[in-house]
């Protein structure tokens, strides 16, 4: 057997060579040439991983070699680089396929959030008392004052940061839908119901006060879209959640790393749709610019749009793909 | 090397397993500091910035319409978010904080992250800082193996350590001359044996002086055991010719 010294002393040069190639690589400069060098010198350093994992365990020399064989497996193993086609391709097949393939998760997720906007209305609806715990006093003063609050929050200007603030509260709530779902769902669901019963509550409110049509000028052209895409984060977070409690055939840790890709590709695809709700929040929403019924038309027409672009997109390739695959079986 | 470190197995297709050292909480957080050091120095130069072009910020701010207000919140809002996903794509696993750190994210195969994976560990900080300052995350970093926190649990990701590892201690020659001649009944040493002294002799210079002399004095002892009561005093004589010695003892013999 040879010895640690010699053979360090045998094999460090090609170490080297490896090392220097990568650094090499990771700049964007290597030619075929090299790269081939690269693929025989990272062989050849597996190899001598192996070696000095039988003869030499615990030596530096034996952590050495793993920290480069693991740089260079990096290197070598990485996943193709991604384009902007891919975006363009993630739009018109992923993202709406993932949804396709997970609607009984968005499904749940819009029947919880509708419960609570059902509890939230009834409790107002029926124990007028009840807003008192669900709305805010602000908003509950100026509905009483037959104003709309948010043509306050738009016309008092230190108060204007209060608009924004809504948009990124949007954010966070659809990020925290997905993310909670980790807690085996319950941060999900608690989310859904929350913002269903305060949202409900608020509905119920205006209507009682005759506020109806002011509030829903102002949710109407940016509500539907934003409320489509929390339902569809929230089914993330259920599907988070469903992975969670029952990972079915496969440990636990496999299946939530499979199933979180999966959820993601919900929420980043809603992003872009989400970005544009707080443009129109901000620039049509407000104010007397447009009519109400517009914007309640525009803000229905824009979430049908989304919907039938998640339903339809992509399908004819999936059924194409499905029939040529079960023709192969 | 502490007593026990987790460390992360992966059998690669050249059918060796690497074994990969995993980042303790320390240098995490440590990392997460020097990140959000960054990103706060980032809004503050920022603030400058725009304090220099615009002789009223805030009032600038306001003076935009609904639209420019929302956007800029929203960009502010985006860049907090996507700093951590960018920078861990483009940086393959690091972002700057990590890279200072020298750790790198993984996914749990090894493989370098993707825009996925980094998303999902990305967009879970919001649960990991719950209730405050990263409580969750660092309990669910207690009780996992390999130290993930909730989000890393999710994407199937966590956090491996690059360690720098100097080989020079192995190419050092042998002082050439009068070190004592190792006799050939002497047993040969195993390669922990070897690597002992060898990192002995690597880190002489940083030991205080009497550390120094008490443990040359105790590998000598351990690893001449041949030498005679009156050789192993003489040797121990000079500094230079105990660790003469020693370097010889590590040395393979034709």
């Amino acid at each position: 057997m040879e010895s640690l010294g010699a053979f360090v002393a045998r094999r460090k040069g090609d170490w080297e060579k490896l090392q220097q190639l990568l650094a090499q690589q990771r700049s964007g400069a290597l030619e075929l040439g090299q790269l081939k060098r690269l693929d025989s010198l990272y062989r050849r350093a597996t190899g001598d991983l192996a070696y000095a994992q039988s003869f030499f365990p615990g030596t530096d020399a034996h952590r050495f070699l793993n920290q480069l064989c693991g740089s260079a497996y990096g290197s070598i193993y990485q996943p193709p680089r991604q384009h902007w086609t891919a975006v363009r391709k993630f739009y018109e097949n992923g993202f709406p396929g993932v949804f396709r393939a997970e609607k009984r998760f968005v499904a749940s997720s819009a029947m919880i959030f509708l419960l609570g906007l059902a509890l939230g209305a009834s409790v107002v609806l029926v124990q007028p008392g009840g807003a008192e715990l669900l709305v805010p006093a602000r908003m509950r003063q100026s509905i009483a004052e037959r104003r709309m609050w948010t043509d306050d929050i738009l016309s008092i200007a230190p108060a204007n940061l209060v608009a924004s603030a809504i948009a990124t509260n949007n954010l966070t709530v659809t990020i925290f839908a997905f993310a909670s779902g980790i807690l085996a769902g319950a941060g999900t669901i608690f989310t859904l119901v929350n913002n269903g019963i305060q949202i409900g509550a608020i509905i119920a409110l205006c209507a009682r006060e005759h506020m109806a049509m002011p509030l829903l000028s102002f949710i109407g052209g940016h509500g539907p879209m934003e409320l489509s895409v929390i339902v569809i984060a929230g089914g993330a977070g259920l599907m988070v959640g469903q992975a969670v409690i029952d990972p079915g055939d496969l440990p636990r840790r496999q299946y939530l790393k499979r199933r979180g890709t999966q959820a993601v590709k919900l929420v980043l695809g809603c992003a872009p749709f989400l970005a544009f709700t707080g443009v129109i929040e901000g620039f049509i929403s407000p104010g007397n610019l447009f009519p109400g019924p517009v914007k309640i038309a525009l803000g229905l027409l824009l979430a049908g749009a989304f919907w039938t672009y998640l339903s339809l997109t992509g399908r004819a390739d999936e059924v194409e793909s499905s029939a040529s695959k079960s023709g192969r079986r | 090397m502490s007593a026990w470190s987790p460390r992360l197995d992966v059998a690669i297709p050249e059918r060796v397993s690497l074994v990969l050292p995993v980042a303790g909480i320390g240098f995490r957080s440590i990392a997460y500091l020097v990140d959000a050091l960054l990103l706060f120095l980032f809004w503050v130069s920022a603030y400058f910035l725009f304090s220099l072009v615009l002789s009223d910020f805030v009032g600038a701010f306001l003076g935009l319409s609904g639209v420019g207000k929302t956007l800029a919140i929203i960009g502010a809002f985006a860049t907090q978010w996507l700093y951590w996903t960018l920078c861990e794509v483009i940086g393959r696993g690091q972002t700057p904080g990590k890279r200072l750190l020298s750790i790198r994210v993984v996914s749990d195969d090894g493989s370098p992250v993707g825009v996925l994976q980094s998303s999902v560990r990305n967009l879970c900080r919001i649960v990991d800082f719950l209730p405050f300052f990263y409580a969750a995350g660092l309990l669910a970093m207690l009780l996992s193996r390999e130290n993930r926190r909730l989000g890393d649990l999710l994407a199937g990701t966590l956090l491996i350590r690059e360690e720098r590892i100097e080989l020079d201690k192995y190419e050092r020659a042998p002082a050439d001359g009068t070190s004592t001649p190792i006799p050939a009944a002497a047993e040969q040493l195993s390669p922990a044996d070897v690597e002992l002294i060898l990192t002995f002799l690597s880190r002489v210079q940083e030991l205080t002086v009497e550390s120094r002399d008490r443990l040359t004095a105790a590998l000598v002892k351990r690893y001449g055991r041949f030498l005679s009561d009156h050789e192993y005093r003489a040797l121990l004589a000079s500094r230079q010719s105990a660790e003469a010695f020693l370097r010889a003892r590590a040395q393979p013999r034709a």
